[in-house]
């Protein structure tokens, strides 16, 4: 080996990286090749070989870390200094590593590790399945093109007051030819099909008939055949129908069912089309919204449509005075809804003044399509998803007090790591992945405990929430929850991050206490996080309390009949075969015959107390009249529409509806020359006050009725809404060929239900016989949102006062600890217990005291949020607030016990040794 | 396992402190890397020694950090060689460093009685 040696080139040729392009890989260059010559001379001149010299020099260049740690400390931006490809791979492996740390950390501490994740875990997955439900309803676009174009156009009453009306075909008609505002118009008509399947017994299914318009405004295209035409929308045309995909999947055989004939209400129409199972996205609901007509919607609103016909509409069969079209329409690019309202109501006017008989007071309102469907569910499902906000705010904080409590002790850890050379950024960048392990952790599990929610939920959810079967937690959802770990994960660090500082560590080395806290700063913190849990776990108690007194409300608000033990029964008598004359009145033989027959075989099970039919079960709101008193002509211009309830006699006394004045209903108030109607209290209060309304005569459809009776009110449109006014006429006078069997049993109804069924199918093997069940279970169903609403917001609320109660807990643990020595020296200069326990307790007490009073005031306002969604509750309900309170107070109490408990029984000798 | 627990503590204990040795070696005089390296190994007894790989960096990061200059000086009769001086910064940190050590060091006698009693 020669004595000189190159060494600057020796150092380019061992560290290639440094390029000695810059001036500052130059120094670099420079000022190491000086250090190794400095060294070779100096070994030489001690009398080592230049080999030997060499050797050890070189030793200096052989750390491969030399390259990085001279780019990193000398460049001003380490960007530059690290080669690009190796730069994603540095910090890789440096979070592979802290990442692996952190598990080992995890696994180390289980108690700590599983209360976190299962906290976290609970919260991330509540959120999760709130949100899968919230995006699969509200948030997905809805299939229609163009959907923020699509409007209903509802006709108005004003004597009435409704706002949703259905229309006449006429104004169809006029409407879409005077229209200026929209390309397309159409129309739609909910009936129920009775259709026989290849195998087994008729069926009843959902059927809605619609113009072509329709179909093409809801971008609905068949999956196999075509759609209709205006050729086939024209009356007369031959009768053809749309089935479902599902319904063929479940009624026919194999093969194409395109271009067969099948039996629909006892025609035969030719199948031209299958359509996709969710075409029919939204139809539920908006027939819903209308006042009136909304057939099989309004009576269950998890049906879905499973036959389609074209409208074959007809002035004939449906004149100016019937309104049974609801009408939807397309607005032309460029117009407002404003604007399409100006010009409707101005063709609604026209019409008014064209048809001064059947469209007087009749006006129009133009809706979006949107916010017909999605308007109700909106505000509860925004409910929910604060709701479950607030649930997981309240276990971040517990997680964050667990993680103060942990890194409390792991402070004196870090404080020497610190001071053994380790740098703040890499202290930091170690907690980051630390907590982000255990958040993920959490947001993998949370997903899992979402995917079990989501199903239990939709088990569960009201059947009017739209697009409800396709929800389902995707990848949009599995994202949101993988964010907000991340999220979680780094704001928790950012507490030890700032205690890296080391002049916040100094004080934790020169104290002598164990459970030294890092300071006063972090002792009201923690209490500040566990007031404000307290304060949200009230807000969802008190939401919850009221919702569930709300519940407990509607279940006992009687609906004016007695339900238990009565079993209903409907069908519909098809036309074919049971024909309705129309002279003038409505008559048909057929149908009174079935009726008696029925009857008298009903009558005579076992375990029948009574049997009466009308043409709308009791808790069926059926459709309004306009209506006037004789003699009171002019008065009752501007009256609202009457309910009108067609039934047998014996429906009174079946369901005990009292006969408040007069007399019930009898056989001869069928007879055509002098008819008897009963009305109920409402009616009687509102126009007949200060008078007798029995003899007095009725007018509606075109003749007078004479009141026989007054009855006690009957709450016909569910049990949340006050009884409509209504008026009782006889069943036989008007029959319907859509009825409803209503029997009384001395037993369980619902054993019932097969003889029932059974009975009916001997007189008529062809019909469908649906809705058979209890009334009680047909009234449980319509409170099926606020159960649902009431179940979910209690559950939140449990969840919430637990994770408060096991905040409150934790943090007087960690109080009792840290102030084990001074409670010791107390109780060594005399302390009783029950000073001990005082200093506990009012600690406790105070955060639940604080917590308690700001909750109450964020429930406050919560609660006025949430008035639309109560029933027979204020918001400000006395009772309510004051029961939350006792139950806030009492968990309180329960989670003092713990420390109380540690406190009282700390032994004096030992905590004064702690030093 | 003492002499490995002995490598590992002292490793430790070399990073942690290696600030503190160059910055007060600088509060007397500049100086250039290899003397800094020398002076450290000689004073402490051989007990602390720095090669290149831990020496250069930590310069370049004081450097960085504006706690010490670094310039090239050619005095007579001597190639041109890189001094470096402590900054107004760097004193004020020294300072720091030597409160922290002293404090931290009074922490671990009161533990560990390192110190005779």
């Amino acid at each position: 080996m020669p004595d000189v040696i190159d060494w600057r080139a020796y150092v380019r040729s061992q560290l290639p990286e440094i390029t000695g392009d810059s001036a500052r890989d130059l120094d670099i260059v420079e000022e190491l090749a000086q250090h190794l010559d400095q060294l070779f001379t100096e070994k030489r001149a001690s009398g080592g070989s230049s080999d030997e010299a060499f050797a050890q020099a070189a030793r200096e260049l052989l750390d491969h870390k030399l390259v990085r740690e001279i780019r990193r400390a000398s460049s001003a931006n380490t960007s530059a200094a690290t080669p690009p490809s190796m730069r994603g791979a540095h910090v890789g492996r440096d979070f592979l590593q802290d990442a692996r740390y952190a598990v080992r950390l995890l696994i180390r501490n289980p108690g700590f590790t599983s209360a976190a994740i299962l906290t976290l875990t609970l919260g991330i997955g509540m959120t999760a399945a709130i949100f899968t439900v919230i995006d699969g309803v509200l948030l997905r676009p809805m299939p229609y093109p163009e959907p923020s174009r699509l409007v209903m156009v509802w006709e108005t009453d004003r004597d009435s007051g409704t706002s949703r009306e259905p229309g006449s075909f006429p104004d169809f008609l006029d409407y879409r030819q005077r229209s200026r505002v929209t390309d397309r118009l159409g129309a739609l008509v909910p009936f129920d099909a009775s259709l026989q399947p290849d195998d087994g017994d008729p069926l009843r299914v959902a059927a809605l008939a619609a113009s072509p318009d329709v179909f093409e405004m809801l971008g609905i295209r068949p999956v196999s055949g075509r759609s209709f035409t205006p050729e086939d929308d024209r009356s007369g045309a031959p009768p053809t129908v749309l089935i479902s995909e599902r319904l063929r999947a479940a009624a026919f055989a194999g093969g194409s069912i395109v271009g067969k004939t099948i039996r629909i209400n006892d025609r035969l129409r030719t199948v031209i089309g299958v359509v996709p199972g969710n075409a029919d996205v939204g139809i539920t609901q908006l027939l819903r919204a209308a006042n009136y007509g909304g057939g099989f919607a309004a009576r269950d609103p998890r049906l879905h449509v499973d036959v389609w016909a074209p409208l074959q509409g007809d002035e004939r069969r449906w004149p100016r005075s019937t309104h049974p079209i609801l009408l939807m329409g397309r607005l032309r690019s460029g117009i407002d809804r404003g604007a399409a309202q100006q010009q409707l109501a101005a063709v609604a006017a026209d019409l008014e003044r064209e048809y001064p008989r059947d469209n007087d007071a009749r006006g129009v309102s133009v809706e979006s399509l949107q916010d017909v469907i999605f308007g109700p569910v909106e505000p509860p499902l925004a409910l929910l998803m604060a709701a479950v906000g607030v649930v997981l705010v309240i276990a971040c904080v517990n997680v964050a007090n667990l993680l103060l409590t942990r890194g409390t002790r792991r402070l004196r850890e870090v404080a020497v790591r610190s001071a053994l050379g380790a740098e703040s950024s890499r202290l930091a960048r170690q907690f980051v992945a630390e907590n982000i392990v255990m958040t993920m952790g959490a947001g993998v599990l949370g997903v899992i405990v979402a995917i079990v929610l989501v199903r239990a939920l939709l088990a569960i959810a009201p059947g009017d929430i739209p697009r409800l079967a396709d929800v389902a937690v995707n990848g949009r959802v599995m994202l949101l929850a993988f964010a907000v770990a991340a999220a979680i994960g780094v704001v928790f660090s950012l507490v030890p991050v700032a205690q890296t500082r080391r002049g916040a560590l100094q004080p934790i080395l020169r104290s002598e206490n164990p459970h030294a806290s890092g300071g006063h700063d972090g002792q009201v913190f923690r209490a500040a996080l566990v007031v404000a849990e307290v304060a949200f776990a009230v807000l969802l108690v008190t939401g919850a309390a009221l919702l569930i007194k709300s519940f407990w409300h509607l279940r006992s608000t009687s609906p004016g009949f007695e339900m238990s033990g009565v079993l209903k029964a409907e069908f519909e008598l098809p036309a074919s075969r049971y024909p309705v004359e129309q002279r003038p009145m409505p008559t048909s033989p057929a149908i009174l015959r079935f009726n008696d027959a029925l009857v008298q075989r009903v009558g005579a099970l076992p375990g029948v107390q009574a049997v009466a039919f009308a043409a709308n079960h009791p808790l069926d709101g059926g459709f309004a009249s306009s209506f006037l008193v004789v003699g009171r002509e002019e008065e009752s211009r501007n009256w609202p529409e009457i309910s009108i309830r067609r039934v047998t006699p014996g429906y009174f006394d079946t369901l005990h509806i009292p006969i408040v004045r007069g007399r019930g209903l009898e056989d001869r108030d069928a007879d055509p020359k002098s008819p008897g109607v009963l009305i109920n209290q409402t009616v009687a209060d509102q126009f007949f006050k200060g008078r007798e309304a029995v003899g007095q005569a009725i007018g509606f459809f075109g003749q007078p009725w004479r009141i026989v009776g007054v009855v006690g009110n009957e709450r016909s449109q569910g049990v949340a809404k006050e009884a409509p006014i209504a008026v009782y006429l006889p069943l036989a006078m008007v029959p319907s060929s859509a009825e409803a069997l209503i029997v009384r049993s001395s037993g369980d109804p619902a054993a019932l239900a097969n003889v029932v069924r059974a009975t009916i199918r001997e007189l008529d093997p062809r019909l469908v016989v649906f809705g058979l069940e209890p009334l009680q279970e047909t009234l449980s169903k319509s409170l099926s949102e606020q159960r649902f609403l009431m179940l979910l917001l209690g559950l939140f609320a449990a969840l919430a006062i637990a994770l408060a109660a096991i905040g409150v807990h934790g943090v007087l643990s960690c109080t009792v600890a840290q102030r084990t020595r001074e409670i010791g020296i107390r109780m060594a200069l005399g302390a009783s217990a029950r000073e001990v326990i005082g200093l506990v307790v009012l600690r406790g007490a105070a955060f639940a005291a604080v917590g308690l009073l700001v909750g109450l005031g964020l429930a406050l306002a919560f609660a006025r949020l949430i008035s639309g969604l109560l029933y027979g509750v204020k918001p400000t309900d006395g009772a309510t607030l004051a029961a939350v309170v006792l139950t806030c107070a009492v968990v309180a109490a329960l989670s003092l016990w713990l420390p109380v408990r540690r406190a009282v029984s700390i032994d004096p000798l030992v905590a004064l040794r702690q030093e | 396992m003492q002499y490995m627990l002995r490598n590992l503590l002292g490793r430790e204990v070399k990073k942690g402190s290696a600030e503190l040795l160059i910055l007060a070696l600088l509060e007397e005089r500049s100086r250039h890397g290899y003397e800094i390296g020398k002076l450290i190994e000689t004073r402490s007894d051989g007990a602390i020694t720095f090669q290149i790989a831990s020496l250069y960096p930590m310069l370049y990061r004081l450097e960085k950090r504006g706690l010490i200059d670094g310039r090239w000086v050619e005095k007579a009769g001597q190639r041109r060689r890189r001094y470096y001086r402590l900054t107004a910064e760097g004193r004020k940190v020294l300072r720091t460093h030597r409160s922290f050590w002293h404090e931290f060091l009074e922490a671990l006698d009161r533990v560990a009685r390192i110190r005779h009693a």
